[in-house]
């Protein structure tokens, strides 16, 4: 396909979607409504053409973009109202694009054109009780018994496991194995028997995450994803998608091209709460922020494409996008005075969620360590684990 | 009294034994989802300790201001869902101040007083008409106090509940803050004595959310502590990494700042005075719970942003407590305005000697 001006991806946008317009806000990702249909028309709509994700190739639901065309979509694609994808963002912004690296032609046949038109949603089942930051001390285990591999264990934090058509999972193959060598990465239908998803409920009344328990469940082995042992080669390809933002396209706040003030800022000038130089200040901060952290987040998102691996920026990515909705979300409840102690006060849903952001998809922690050991080669931290087999190490060394 | 009063022991040990019995998450949880906790109530109001410090002469436990903060120290230690603070050292004292019996039951207060509503005085009766906003637990109270200003005097209405129209509505730690209309309700008022009126009840509300407030950062920084010594990630608990442990040490700084501005407010208000302290008190249990409460929940990471594991009880309740009887912007002004009326040279003696000087 040849590349398309901005006019041109305009107008042909404008045929199947709605212009966005000042009063389009922000939804919080993981606290938004269950409403899986808007997203699924979208999608349906947009996957025809491959607007959705323009680099995937067209028989799978994209259209063979280019970086820079890509990007040229993406922007265009802001302008208009794309719904809460965040049901679909796994499939789209992870799974997706660690099926094109890691997925086999068959693979990426059966899965890629369901995630892209949202007739399939996935889910991440990596994180386990005793394996969160330390993501490779995964436990659950998958053994092989003929051609089949017989998969039990829990999972935890399975955001959107509910909703799930498939899980990527991450499997231990081999426990004699040091941590990181023992694993192997499955794709496993959730409707299997002795898959059973209990929903967590968190502070901020959502139930979006779930504890995943897995018995038997038997998984044939063409829904393995790349060579046993391979395991955590893929995860890292699906993990450093998460970081770079991959997916999180769609909600977003009205803003088009050119000077505006944002949406987040109309809403707190709303409020009845007297506007000091203080908070101009603290709002101009934010606000500085925001359009730094863009930036970064873009220049990642580019550096990815040209590179076509994501690298240690979206790690500064994902602090910089979390410190901006942690100070909207605090600013917010600031501003609003004591009528931000009530559970309807503006704000609440967003400043019970904040704490939540440098946790979830690595926590700020371990983002600042991959900076400094892969941007600023600083020391690694000691890695007591290294060349121990996982079945020793798994309880703690120390 | 000159001598400096110490808190009786066997309150401090008392109380603690009492909530650590009745208060676990469980019951904290389901107070929650029911908007009320009869059964704690009932358990701590055997105890008398909901009226210590006020007299017994109408109908009080008798003791120090000293002791019944430290109640509610533990109150807001163990995340305890009941309306201490309302039926003690601010309803109960605004009630006894004036001459009037204590109920038996839940006595709660209008947080903002007559500020906005209408008043009419007949005699020893009131009417009040109006909105009274983010009430605690008014839909269980047996009286609702209103401090009220009229005629240059301050007098304090004591309002049935059945006369008013109370629309529940729940803090962000899910606490009863109901909204109550007054629509010319008829109440007995009785006046209290100078030092009593809306100024120095605003300073008593954000006392009581000192006392509060310190017991949860305490108790916030201790469940940090112990979760992240159990917590095992990379071969060692995660309390080995450096990262955590900064994280550590700010739940524990706050909570040992936000604790000492708390006592030392308590002494000095003991002594009947002690508005600097806290004032200053109040600002710096609500800038510690901010700080405190970031550090905790990263500390935990996702286990402390589920509804199962208590870290919840403690943070949603700081960050609705640090709003309650003035936030940060309220008591920083009330401060600078201090300061700058000492002049340049009268800071210093300010902060080492704090209302003292200001005497």
């Amino acid at each position: 396909m040849s590349d398309l001006t901005e006019e041109q991806i305009r107008s042909a946008l404008d045929s199947i979607l709605e212009r966005r317009n000042a009063d389009t806000r922000l939804t919080t990702m993981g606290a938004g409504s269950d409403d899986l249909e808007a997203g699924r028309r979208y999608l349906a709509n947009t996957v025809t053409d491959g607007w959705h994700v323009p680099t995937w190739p067209a028989q799978h639901g994209g259209r063979n973009a280019s970086a820079s065309q890509n990007a040229l979509i993406g922007s265009v694609l802001r302008e208009f109202i794309v719904p809460d994808l965040y049901p679909f963002a796994i499939g789209l912004g992870m799974v997706g694009p660690a099926l094109l690296t890691h997925g086999n032609d068959s693979q990426q046949e059966e899965w890629l054109k369901a995630i892209a038109s949202g007739t399939s949603i996935w889910c991440q089942m990596f994180s386990e009780p005793e394996a969160g930051s330390d993501l490779a001390n995964v436990a659950l285990q998958a053994k092989l018994d003929g051609d089949e591999w017989v998969i039990e264990g829990q999972k935890t934090w399975t955001s959107r496991a509910m909703w799930a058509d498939w899980a990527i999972c991450l499997a231990r193959t081999d426990p004699a194995q040091p941590k990181h060598k023992g694993l192997t990465m499955f794709a496993m239908p959730m409707s299997i028997p002795g898959v059973e998803v209990r929903p967590l409920m968190q502070m901020n009344r959502d139930a979006h995450f779930s504890e995943v328990f897995v018995e038997e469940a038997r998984l044939n082995d063409q829904w393995r994803i790349g060579d046993v042992g391979e395991g955590w080669r893929v995860a890292m390809t699906v993990l450093a998608h998460e970081r770079a933002g991959g997916g999180s396209r769609g909600g977003g706040d009205g803003s088009t091209r050119g000077a505006h003030i944002p949406s987040w800022i109309k809403d707190l000038q709303a409020l009845p709460t007297e506007q000091t130089a203080i908070w101009d200040d603290a709002v101009m901060g934010l606000y500085s922020h925001d359009a730094v952290s863009r930036w970064t987040t873009q220049r990642a998102a580019d550096e990815a494409r040209s590179s076509g691996s994501p690298g240690p920026a979206g790690s500064g990515a994902k602090l910089r996008t979390v410190k901006s909705y942690k100070g909207r979300a605090y600013l917010a409840n600031q501003s609003s005075g004591a009528y931000g102690m009530l559970e309807d006060g503006h704000g609440y849903i967003e400043l019970m969620t904040a704490p939540s952001m440098s946790i979830r998809g690595g926590t700020d922690e371990i983002q600042r360590n991959i900076l400094g050991e892969r941007v600023l080669g600083l020391p690694g931290e000691p890695r007591l684990d290294r060349d121990v087999p996982w079945k020793e190490s798994r309880r703690g060394l120390i | 009294m000159s001598e400096i009063s110490e808190v009786d022991p066997l309150i401090t040990e008392t109380a603690d034994r009492l909530f650590s019995q009745i208060c676990d998450h469980e019951s904290v949880q389901n107070a929650e989802v029911t908007g009320e906790a009869t059964e704690i109530w009932k358990a701590f109001a055997e105890t008398g300790f909901p009226w210590i410090s006020i007299s017994e002469e109408f109908g009080g436990s008798g003791g120090t201001l000293l002791d019944a903060l430290e109640v509610l120290r533990l109150v807001g230690y163990h995340a305890a869902p009941i309306p201490a603070a309302e039926t003690g050292i601010l309803g109960g004292w605004l009630l006894s101040s004036s001459g009037q019996q204590l109920p038996e039951g839940v006595v709660t207060v209008l947080p903002s007083g007559s500020e906005n509503l209408l008043v009419a005085r007949t005699g020893d009766r009131l009417t009040l008409t109006g909105r009274g906003l983010r009430v605690p637990w008014a839909r269980t109270a047996e009286i609702i106090v209103v401090p009220v200003e009229v005629d240059d005097q301050t007098f304090v209405a004591s309002v049935q509940p059945g006369d008013c129209q109370i629309t529940p509505m729940t803090n962000m730690a899910g606490e009863p803050r109901d909204t109550v209309d007054f629509n010319e309700v008829e109440a007995f008022a009785a006046p209290v004595p100078s030092d009593v009126n809306l100024r120095s009840f605003r300073f008593r509300g954000a006392l009581s959310r000192t006392a509060l407030m310190a017991g949860a950062i305490e108790k916030m920084s201790q469940l940090t502590v112990s979760y992240t010594n159990d917590r095992v990630q990379f071969g060692r608990p995660v309390a080995k990494f450096q990262a955590v442990q900064q994280h550590l040490v700010w739940g524990a700084q706050d909570a040992a700042l936000a604790r000492m501005a708390a006592e030392s407010a308590a002494r000095e208000a003991n002594r009947g005075s002690g508005a600097f302290e806290i004032a200053a008190a109040k600002l710096i249990a609500n800038q510690a719970a901010a700080r405190a409460t970031k550090a905790c929940h990263q500390a935990h990471g996702a286990m402390g942003m589920t509804q199962e594991y208590p870290l919840h009880h403690l943070s949603r309740r700081l960050w609705s407590w640090r709003k309650e009887y003035g936030g940060d912007a309220e008591w920083s002004e009330w401060l600078g305005r201090i300061a700058i009326s000492q002049g340049a040279d009268g800071l210093y003696p300010l902060i080492t000697g704090g209302s003292g000087v200001l005497r």
